[in-house]
């Protein structure tokens, strides 16, 4: 008989162990915390806000509130949804603040008349493109972004934000459906 | 166009949408570092706050109510009150006003603070009443029970002032100061000096607390009237309850010398 593989621990008792290592405040542990969320948060912080400086603002506002909070951690979820509900709370509320977006959507009302000239399709489409997913509203655009632009699972979305996973299907449906009227709009006869 | 090829421009499209670049992650954990010292001791969002908080200032509030039932029962049982004291005639509360009943009905912090704020302003008269009753005695009061009606109105008004101390605390750490609590802390202050000043206060040991308490208030009245939300402020207060015992020995005080009958 072979020796049985070395057991992993189940990734939420982990979890459990480094958040009760944090709240007996071990800075080690609240550094490891943060090394291992960082980036993802970030990433998904930069694709809400098209901003760095906003990015990091809401990346940090995300961690000071779970250290605040962190004996509220039950482990019913893993650490890293219960992270990135925080931080989706934080990068929605602030977004008002974010001006690239209003920016960007008053190019498109700038942009010249899809009859008026030959359109160059690669960096007017994704720019049509970027402009429709800042559109979309806040219910449906999360979803997409998390999951189309950063490949989170239904059941990871579903977990952050704090809806069904048929819910977050339901939504990406809808968030796909008017991009592609917003598209199809645009690139019209200019795509072979 | 056909869906699959809007599709496959939706995929790649989206991939680029605000794409990020290196992640600055030194940078930002300085930062939360720093954010997180910055905040005043024992910050705790609202959200996280204790449940044992609140739990003491319902405490608190039954304590205040039952005492003035006892005060109520004491008075009546002690005969006539002197001219001073009729004016205003210690309330005796029913029985629907229990203190459990109107903990119970007064479920959120506001509505509590408001009632526990009216408890001591009666508290203060009744003090100013007594105080002002020479020598605590009249022609139809004996001396010993204006001295009971006096050390009790003294329990009550520790008790009132316990619960201002533990409402202040909770909304320091909150960061959320209001102007009921500014004047809530100078009212007791100002009662707080009126005992200490009283002839009748000849306990070593009730002198020594009121002084303390006097303290603790009078740092709380300065922080409240001033609102700067400054935390090496909230740490001096802090660290006056604390080696003083101020709540502890107001809450020992109050029950052992209400047991006790006195």
């Amino acid at each position: 008989m072979t020796e049985s593989a070395s057991v992993q621990p189940h990734p939420r008792l982990l979890d459990r162990e480094l958040v009760a290592r944090c709240l007996a405040q071990d800075a080690l542990a609240e550094r490891a915390l943060y090394d291992a969320h960082v980036d993802r948060i970030y990433r998904l912080m930069h694709r809400m806000a098209g901003d760095a400086d906003a990015a990091a603002d809401f990346t940090q506002e995300t961690f000071i509130r779970a250290f605040e909070r962190l004996e509220q951690f039950r482990g019913e979820s893993s650490l890293a949804t219960w992270l990135h509900t925080i931080a989706v709370s934080v990068a929605l509320n602030g977004m008002r603040k974010v001006k690239r977006i209003q920016g960007r959507t008053e190019m498109i009302d700038d942009m010249p008349s899809l009859a008026a000239e030959a359109v160059r399709f690669t960096g007017d489409l994704k720019a049509r493109l970027h402009a429709a997913i800042d559109a979309l509203s806040e219910k449906l655009r999360p979803v997409f972004v998390m999951h189309d632009v950063e490949g989170y699972t239904h059941e990871e979305i579903a977990g952050s934000l704090g809806i069904p996973v048929g819910t977050s299907k339901a939504r990406l449906f809808d968030a796909r459906a008017k991009l592609r009227v917003a598209l199809a709009a645009f690139a019209g006869d200019h795509i072979a | 166009m056909n869906d699959d090829r809007i599709d496959e421009l939706l995929a790649s499209g989206a991939r680029d949408y605000n794409q990020p670049g290196s992640v600055p992650r030194e940078e930002m954990w300085a930062r939360i570092q720093a954010s997180r010292q910055a905040r005043p001791a024992g910050h705790q969002p609202r959200a996280s706050r204790p449940i044992w908080v609140w739990s003491s200032v319902g405490i608190a509030a039954a304590l205040i109510l039952s005492i003035g039932i006892v005060i109520g029962r004491r008075v009546e049982r002690a005969g006539p009150p002197p001219t001073a004291v009729a004016t205003h005639p210690v309330a005796t509360p029913s029985k629907r006003d229990s203190a459990a009943t109107v903990v119970a009905a007064t479920p959120d912090r506001d509505s509590l603070l408001e009632k526990l704020h009216d408890e001591t302003r009666k508290t203060d008269r009744r003090v100013r009443d007594l105080a002002a009753a020479p020598n605590g005695a009249s022609a139809t009061r004996r001396p010993a029970d204006a001295n009971l009606a006096y050390h009790l109105v003294v329990l009550q008004h520790l008790a009132g002032s316990e619960a201002m101390i533990t409402a202040f605390r909770s909304a320091a750490r909150r960061g959320e100061m209001d102007a009921q609590l500014a004047t809530w802390s100078r009212e007791l202050l100002s009662t707080t000096r009126m005992l200490e000043a009283t002839a009748a206060t000849q306990d070593p040991t009730m002198k020594r607390l009121l002084e303390d308490l006097d303290l603790v208030i009078a740092q709380i009245v300065q922080y409240t009237t001033h609102g700067t939300n400054n935390s090496d402020e909230l740490d001096l207060i802090e660290q006056s309850i604390t080696t003083r015992g101020v709540i502890t020995k107001l809450r020992g005080t109050v029950s052992a010398r209400n047991s006790a009958g006195i």
